[in-house]
């Protein structure tokens, strides 16, 4: 659901620039953080809230990596398999997850409490391996870390 | 040395208007706006300060093509898409001293007479647009940020534009394109961004840390600012070292300072006492260097001459234990999987290469691949739309370069040299 | 002066232009991909690199300014290594499916691998996959072709400006798309489909159907579907359209087509068109031979004539026939039949709009070019969409818009959407409120401009209504007109657009407000016209009133030398007006018609009444190429030859003259003009034409309009009004401020006919292509509306109305219908809206003024 409240934050978004338009990227967002995923109908709903074209609306949506358009579980683990992370052991933790839940790359747990997202460098290169969990930096991690983190998401 | 980009980073409560106003923040603000804009603009040309993003332009002189262009509104953006890999310095100061950034900027924005600003912060950095919009709303009701600011009678508003995950709008047009709400994919130059950017309007688009060196100069004046470092690249520069060192982190050093002296000395050297293989000195997209190249100073002038970049001062250490062939293939993933699509060397040839690496990395490569590989990557370089495919390309040649026995092993052997 | 060295050759320039134009003006010839004459620059596929002395990377041609001195290489071995390198990277993953492909044969990336190589590619990995699309009826899409360079994308959204596909995702996973991924929802103007280099965008039309390489003769046309009047290239082979295509940059649409024109063609060749002559014998059309058809005309219409005179025949053109159909035509009921009962829809909207405002302003006042609308600061559109009645001159007005200029809509246009900077739409019924708190506003704001003393005292004269009623009326509040008002205010190059729904209730009072209006903005006028000859019509004469040329015939000097000259005589009398006519025909008046391309049972107001009163004529002769609603009541259907079957002109609505030239043979209709001069010849008038080109020639020596255009003047510029001559403007510069026609009654729901995108008049409804975009009626309305009357989105219903016809279909709830009116297509079988209105004959003019009254609307079980 696009709540009204989502909806006014985007409308204030607008005031930030010049062209309505440029608001977008704000508003494709406000509905992943609360809807976690952008289906078909949020991007139409974007089309019509900052009058551009549907077509338009998905080009963008569809360009930037961290847009989802699949539902995605309760919890988003973005792990860094770049090189800094890579070299400090990043594919073992990715093979760990793809094990310890069943889920591959872009896949999500049946129960929904994960998916498992391969992300390029986070910035995290002098702490590495490092993930986000959701909007939470983690870094420093090795097998018993990660899965020690984890438990703290339901 | 004295810090001065990174003498608040280590107090937890930095990113508090007080505290950084207590260690003489807002300083360089406060004599900015006794100074006509024009004065700034001479200053920050004289300080010889070059962008900090990469390609290590002369701040002054962009500042000057922007200033002199007559059509207002103009736009100043801060690019804070830190996406180079390797890279973590912005991150450093967007998350532990949004101020200094927010005061560059300002000052900044006098300087250019700039009324809208926005930081493009990469989204992968969810942290810091909390801070950041925190600092905003502290330096608004301070009267550091909107109508009249300091009394002043300038006004300048500051917001945060939040990317969505494309390396590509570290891409000056790219980002701005971004930040009109479009596919980031790169603009067409000339026009350059100075003349005709955001919105069709003058826009000036600065990293963080060039931005976090902007008090500092009107602070100690260009004089004394321009004996930090390398003369030909004055400043402090912040080196961002990863991978197999003893204390990987975030340096700021005078601009210049040997490579060699950064791993070993500043870094405490190879991690676990192993050997020295490689570095890439500037971030992925820079070309790799071996052992015996590691004595040149690391700034815009001197890094060249030893056959890499500066880049984004990345420094990658990779010691005995680093299979570099898989280093390359995932370099080379990183820069498929990060092509806009624009052009067709970048589109389809970072593809091929990846396809070639992973063969070669999964035992299956074939006599002539090397060979291939340098064909293909020079069929890229020189000929994309801007400057990606040329760092794919470089780096993959410079790979070869040196390191071609670890490739030939893997394909004669198929298996790694190293593992 | 810049100079440039291109290969060793110096070529000089006033101005800078690109290093690839500076070479192909050179005729040297540089290999592109994505850059395509029209469209943004790109500079993706860098297939055009060249060598610039002291840059130091390769440079593309497409994009890169010449500056004086330049040296350019375009064909070194770097340079054809590197575009050797390019297409080997393309061929990475597009498939090498040539034989199978359709675009084999013109495939631009096929020519360049000919001739630059990477004859053998060293991918070795598996090419990228992705499934064709058979999503969409029309269009085709095969991703797995695409070499992205996007000149699909940037012709949709910088020309078109539709904007209904896009690349999604990036890198090598950038895929062309609309929006659903699979079934456009766009405006199926295929454009996209000429821009394509590849296979990847395919019309379905004509899929596998041929090789390019099949086609024997390619004719450049018109397209018959509107007043645009839009140049394109049918392919022929075998007496057989295989496809119609335009070509860029050529006529007036600049190598552009809407829907109808470039999809519509496929009428020509339906199974449905007649393709013999048809008699009523015991109450049944029979076939019979051309010469029993046109005897019997002959026979019948001799016999009335010396029987009753020729006031008893009535005479009905078609604006979709040409110069020389419509003309030969006219000469027949002066010459044959002594009658001056010649009209056509045309009396609907554009012949009276236009005597109204050349009563004004002057003669060929509305002629003005459709590229100047593109460069106007301010458009405002009245009485209809632009992009739907006329699609290629609809995106002059977006173009107009993209370029910075206020664009105001104060009708339903949907089509607008996105460029216009203002749109008040008033209700149903309350347009006129609407123009008069315009006009007031206007004046406020730009004064007036003191150039006719005349006009302003009769401004002066206008009760305006106050803020009050105007909302009451309209539901704008003050400040909606007022926003108008202030977008109009500084604007000097400003064009008018008027559509045929400003009569439709408004009348001449509508268009006296738009006048003055005109008259305060100092604008350009522009009359939409839907169908493709409507000029033409008023050119040769066929009016009831009116000489070919346009003279009043009741003027005997004017006659008079008009029969000297042209050697046959024309009654003194004016002849009735359409629908004086069929009011004759309803009292027993008139005896005989014959309607010459046309369908009045359906396509005019008070349909069903119309069909009444035909009904009793004595005798009904019918020209068409489908056995339509009226052909079905004749005693006599001639099938006649359609638009791509003929030689001869159309007029289109910048009163330009443009041949159309024959492309096939008619499967078995002849065209106008052979009918009637064989009529006539029986009749014992004879009239020896060979050709159409025989007939412009009578024509120029009938029309002093015409008189100095020869037949080689019409593909050039002597051909746009005024022709050489010295354009006229006899206007008066005086107003009047109009009586009301018809009693308004009733402010609830009325009923309109839609003007859609994909069908124009009654007889696209037999084009396949266009009836698989829409091959439905539906009722339009306003979820308000909707909601007021309880219906929902595809509800079945039935629309009755005060005169008691009813249709029934489904209805299709949109808020692009602002004015809480109705809104039907009177396009398809079984489904005519016109029957549910009646009208008023406004006397000045002849126009039908409609009687809206209030319509029931139930759902339908």
């Amino acid at each position: 659901m696009i709540t009204e409240e989502i909806i006014k934050k985007i409308q204030q978004k607008k005031g930030d620039y010049p062209v309505f338009r440029s608001a977008i990227m704000s508003a494709l967002h406000e509905i992943q953080n609360t809807e976690g995923w952008l289906s078909q109908e949020s991007l139409y709903k974007v089309s019509g809230m900052l009058n551009i074209p549907p077509a338009t609306v998905k080009g963008v949506a569809t360009f930037y990596h961290m847009y989802r358009h699949v539902p995605m579980g309760r919890n988003i683990i973005q792990i860094c398999t770049n090189v800094a992370c890579m070299i400090m052991g990043a594919e073992k933790l990715v093979d760990l997850l793809k094990r310890e839940f069943g889920i591959e790359a872009g896949g999500t747990t049946g129960d929904k409490r994960f998916s498992l997202v391969i992300m390029e460098c986070i910035g995290a290169c002098g702490t590495a391996p490092a993930m986000l969990v959701n909007d939470d930096f983690h870094d420093n991690l090795d097998e018993k870390r990660v899965m020690d983190i984890l438990n703290g998401y339901k | 040395m004295q810090k001065f980009l990174l003498k608040n980073v280590d107090n937890p409560r930095s990113t508090d208007i007080r505290e950084y106003r207590k260690s003489g923040g807002y300083k360089g603000l406060k004599k900015a706006v006794e100074m006509e804009p024009g004065k700034i603009v001479d200053e920050v040309k004289k300080s010889g300060l070059r962008g900090r993003g990469g390609a290590g332009f002369p701040t002054g002189m962009k500042w000057d093509f922007a200033s002199r262009d007559p059509n207002f509104p103009k736009y100043l953006i801060c690019n804070a898409d830190e996406g180079e890999p390797g890279t973590f310095k912005d991150r450093h100061i967007l998350e532990r001293d949004p101020h200094l950034l927010i005061e560059g900027m300002v000052i900044a924005a006098r300087a250019l007479k700039v009324g809208r600003g926005y930081i493009y912060l990469r989204a992968e950095y969810p942290a810091a647009e909390v801070i950041l919009d925190k600092a905003i709303d502290q330096a608004y009701k301070e009267g550091l940020l909107g109508e009249n600011i300091t009394g002043k009678g300038f006004k300048f508003d500051l917001s945060v534009h939040r990317g969505a995950g494309a390396y590509i709008c570290g891409e000056e047009t790219a980002l701005i394109e971004s930040i009109e709400g479009k596919r980031g994919q790169p603009r067409l130059k000339p026009p350059f961004p100075v003349n005709v950017g955001a919105w069709g309007k003058p826009t000036i688009v600065n990293n963080v840390e060039t931005f976090s060196n902007l008090p500092l100069i009107i602070e100690i004046g260009p004089e004394e600012y321009s004996k930090i470092g390398n003369p030909d690249c004055p400043g402090p520069k912040l080196y961002c070292v990863s991978g197999f060192v003893e204390k990987p982190g975030v340096y700021e050093l005078p601009m210049g300072t040997i490579l060699r002296d950064i791993i070993y000395k500043h870094c405490g050297g190879i991690k676990g006492g192993g050997k020295l293989k490689a570095v890439i000195p500037g971030g992925i997209s820079t070309p790799i260097l071996p052992p015996d190249k590691i004595d040149c100073q690391m700034d815009f002038v001197n890094l060249p001459k030893a056959g890499s970049m500066l880049g984004s001062g990345a420094v990658m250490v990779f010691d005995e234990s680093v299979c570099l062939v898989s280093v390359c293939m995932r370099a080379m993933q990183f820069f498929e999987h990060e092509s806009c699509g624009k052009c067709t060397p970048c589109r389809e040839g970072t593809g091929w290469l990846s396809n070639i690496l992973e063969r070669i990395e999964n035992g299956m490569g074939r006599n002539g691949d090397i060979e291939l590989l340098l064909e293909v990557a020079s069929n890229i370089s020189g000929k994309t739309f801007c400057p990606l495919g040329d760092g794919a390309a470089g780096m993959l040649l410079s790979f070869i370069k040196y390191f071609s026995d670890e490739f030939d092993h893997h394909i004669e052997n198929r298996k790694c040299m190293v593992n | 002066m810049i100079t440039v060295t291109i290969n060793d050759r110096e070529i000089k320039f006033d101005k800078a232009v690109t290093i690839l134009e500076a070479a192909r003006s050179g005729g040297i010839k540089i290999p592109t991909l994505c850059f395509f004459e029209g469209l943004e620059k790109f500079g993706g596929c860098r297939l055009c690199l060249v060598e610039v002395e002291k840059l130091p990377r390769l440079q593309t041609a497409c994009t890169v300014m010449v500056t004086d001195g330049m040296v350019v290489r375009t064909e070194t071995d770097a340079i054809i290594r590197a575009r050797k390198a390019m297409l080997e990277f393309l061929l990475i993953n597009h498939p090498l499916d040539c034989p199978y492909c359709d675009k084999s044969g013109e495939c631009e990336l096929q020519d360049l691998v000919a001739q630059y190589g990477a004859e053998e590619g060293r991918f070795a990995e598996g090419k990228r996959r992705h499934p064709e699309s058979f999503d969409d009826p029309i269009i085709v899409r095969n991703m797995e072709r695409c070499v992205t360079c996007t000149r699909c994308v940037r012709m949709c959204d910088g020309v078109q400006r539709a904007s209904a596909i896009t690349v999604t995702g990036r890198g090598d996973h950038s895929f062309v798309e609309p929006f659903s991924g699979g079934r456009y929802d766009c405006e199926y103007c295929g454009n996209c489909l000429t821009v394509c280099p590849v296979g990847a965008i395919m019309s379905r039309l004509h899929r596998h159907s041929y090789r390019a390489w099949f086609v024997e003769d390619e004719i450049e046309t018109l397209c018959g579907f509107c007043g645009v009047g839009c140049s394109m290239i049918l392919q022929m082979r075998e007496n057989t359209i295989l496809r119609a295509i335009p070509r860029m940059g050529m006529g007036i649409n600049k190598g552009l087509l809407c829907a109808r024109g470039r999809f519509g063609y496929d009428i020509i060749e339906s199974n449905r068109r007649l393709t013999t002559p048809l008699v009523r014998k015991n109450g049944e059309l029979k076939a019979v031979s051309w010469a029993e058809a046109l005897g019997l005309v002959a026979e019948k219409f001799s016999e009335i004539k010396e029987q009753d005179g020729g006031e008893k025949f009535a005479g009905i053109v078609s604006p979709e026939l040409t110069n020389e159909d419509n003309y030969v035509f006219q000469r027949f009921f002066r010459e044959t039949l002594f009658s001056n009962n010649i009209d056509s829809i045309i009396r609907m909207f554009y012949a009276p709009a236009q005597a109204y405002f050349e009563g004004i302003f002057g003669q060929g006042i509305t002629a003005n070019l459709i590229s100047g609308i593109g460069k106007s600061d301010a458009v405002v559109v009245a009485g209809g969409d632009p992009t739907k009645i006329n699609p290629v001159l609809g995106l002059q007005v977006r173009a107009a818009s993209g370029n910075g200029a206020k664009v105001v809509s104060l009708s339903n246009a949907a089509g607008l959407k996105r460029f216009a900077s203002s749109e008040p739409v008033a209700r149903s019924g309350s347009e006129n409120f609407l123009y008069s708190a315009l006009l007031k506003a206007l004046i406020d704001t730009r004064g007036l401009p003191g150039r006719s003393g005349s006009i302003e005292q009769e401004i002066g004269n206008i009760k305006w209504p106050n803020d009050e009623e105007i909302t009451q009326r309209t539901g704008l509040r003050k400040s909606d007109i007022e926003k108008v008002a202030e977008d109009l205010k500084d604007p000097k190059n400003i064009s008018v657009i008027i559509g045929p729904d400003i009569m439709i209730n408004n009348g001449l009072m509508g268009l006296f407000l738009i006048a003055a209006i005109i008259y305060v903005l100092d604008a350009r006028i522009y009359l939409l016209s839907e169908r493709p000859n409507e000029q033409g019509v008023i050119d040769t004469g066929c009016m009831p009133d009116t000489l070919p040329g346009g003279r009043p015939l009741e003027i005997s000097s004017f006659r008079e030398k008009f029969e000297q000259e042209m050697g046959y005589g024309v009654p003194g009398q004016k002849g009735l007006t359409l629908f004086e006519m069929f009011e004759a025909i309803g009292k027993g008046d008139i005896k005989a018609a014959y309607v010459m391309g046309d369908n009045p049972v359906f396509n005019l107001p008070a349909a069903d009444r119309i069909r009444e009163a035909m009904s009793g004529l004595d005798f009904l002769v019918v020209q068409d190429a489908f056995l339509s609603e009226t052909a079905k009541m004749a005693d006599v259907v001639l099938p006649a030859a359609l638009w791509a079957e003929k030689d001869g002109t159309y007029v289109n609505l910048e009163r330009r003259i443009q041949r159309l030239h024959r492309a096939k043979k008619s499967v078995g209709g002849l065209e106008g003009w052979q009918i009637i001069a064989g009529i006539s010849g029986l009749m014992g008038s004879r009239m020896e034409y060979n050709s159409a080109r025989d007939i412009w020639e009578e024509i120029t020596r009938a029309s002093h309009l015409y008189g100095s255009v020869s037949y080689e003047d019409l593909a050039t510029d002597k051909s746009l009004w005024p022709y050489k001559g010295e354009p006229l403007r006899s206007g008066k510069w005086e107003i009047k401020i109009p009586e009301e026609v018809v009693e308004k009654t009733g402010h609830g729901c009325h009923v309109y006919p839609d003007r859609l995108l994909f069908h124009s008049g009654s007889f696209s409804r037999y084009s396949p292509a266009l009836n698989s975009i829409q091959a439905e009626p539906y009722a339009v309305m306003h979820p308000d509306t909707a909601k007021s009357i309880d219906i929902k989105d595809g509800d079945r219903i039935k629309i009755a109305a005060a005169n008691g016809w009813s249709i029934e279909l489904v209805s299709k709830v949109d808020n692009e219908i602002r004015d809480f009116s109705v809104r039907v297509p009177n396009v398809f079988e079984g489904v005519c809206v016109m029957s549910l209105v009646d009208y008023g004959i406004e006397p000045g003019t002849g126009a039908p003024v409609w009687k809206l009254s209030d319509i029931k609307i139930e759902k339908v079980q």
